[in-house]
């Protein structure tokens, strides 16, 4: 009996200290690790540098490519000329020549309600790659405006 | 046989509830989707991507514009293209491209982004639901409700309104306050 309370007695002590241990220990570390937003530090020109890196990589495959434009897709930009070009190009290596046509379709969207100002001047900027690769842009497809309808399925 | 009909169905709710949710997410977390029941969804279709949530679905979204599986399942037609598609793309035809483009994706931006004209179905609606419910109402103010009180009447409000004068109902800067008693008047 006295030796099963010993025990218990010897339990609790042991754990108060090991609290005891954490409070004493917490400060240094919560005071070394802050848990807020940083400003982001990275000036456009690296952020496009990134992007391009990412794209150039030569065995990119379809997978990371589309991760890639999902991810730049997320921020609130139209993407340089030059990272189109390396998406494109990307697209090249991958033989996915369905993704660079969305995509030329994409960075039309992504240009808002600007799009009269950017687009030309992006398909202007685009068009030696366009060329080079035999990629055609959505006007040249007649894409520019609806080709097929859909039946919506409430009618059907 | 009742009890036993509903018994049979419960269980099955639940095992519907259990198992299928599980097999959609382990099989689009770990891609070993061969014989499951996510392959039965999608049949052949060739899984590309991380889609918009990590399941391996078909939707045309302009903020995702890369969906996580093919549209069309792969065919004799598509697969020899795809052979033509490593060459060069100056080589392909239009109708090549856009049969291309067709098999990766259901419809163009132009044709997802295209108005429906829902608007205008739903501006009709709202403004007939909005017309019933004023029948409703100057229909029952006719014939169900009860005449406004007599305190409503105009002489009733100005009687009220004199005895409020009478009282000097708050004399400072409230209504006894703009009145002038010596010319029975508002202060000018």
């Amino acid at each position: 009996m006295f030796r099963a309370s010993a025990l218990r007695i010897h339990a609790l002590a042991k754990s108060a200290a090991n609290s005891t241990n954490v409070v004493q220990a917490r400060p240094a570390a919560w005071l070394g690790v802050r848990y807020m937003s940083k400003h982001n530090t990275e000036t456009d020109d690296q952020f496009d540098q990134r992007y391009e890196n990412y794209f150039n990589n030569p065995n990119i495959d379809g997978w990371d490519i589309r991760r890639g434009v999902h991810d730049l897709w997320g921020h609130d930009l139209v993407p340089e000329p030059k990272l189109t070009i390396a998406i494109l190009r990307a697209c090249r290596r991958a033989n996915d020549l369905a993704m660079a046509i969305r995509v030329i379709e994409a960075v039309k969207d992504k240009c808002g309600n600007k799009v009269n100002e950017i687009y030309p001047w992006y398909i202007q900027e685009l068009r030696p790659t366009l060329t080079e690769l035999g990629i055609p842009t959505p006007e040249e497809l007649g894409w520019d405006k609806p080709e097929l309808a859909l039946l919506n399925t409430d009618d059907m | 046989m009742a009890n036993t009909l509903l018994a049979l169905g419960a269980r099955q709710l639940i095992r519907n509830a259990i198992s299928k949710p599980l097999v959609i997410q382990s099989a689009a977390m770990s891609g070993g989707v061969e014989g499951s029941y996510t392959r039965t969804l999608i049949g052949k279709r060739e899984i590309v991507g991380y889609g918009y949530n990590g399941e391996p679905n078909y939707v045309d979204r302009s903020d995702f514009p890369l969906p996580a599986i093919r549209w069309q399942e792969p065919n004799a037609d598509i697969l020899a293209l795809r052979e033509r598609e490593k060459g060069d793309w100056k080589q392909l035809s239009i109708e090549d491209k856009k049969a291309l483009y067709r098999a990766s994706f259901r419809q163009t931006f132009a044709e997802f982004k295209a108005p429906t004209g829902e608007w205008k179905y739903m501006v009709g609606v709202t403004l007939s639901l909005i017309s019933a419910a004023l029948w409703v109402f100057f229909g029952l103010k006719t014939f169900v409700y009860a005449p406004l009180p007599d305190s409503f009447k105009e002489e009733n409000r100005a009687a009220q309104f004199r005895r409020i004068l009478d009282l000097q109902v708050n004399p400072i800067e409230g209504i006894s306050s703009k009145w002038d008693y010596e010319k029975d008047d508002w202060k000018k």
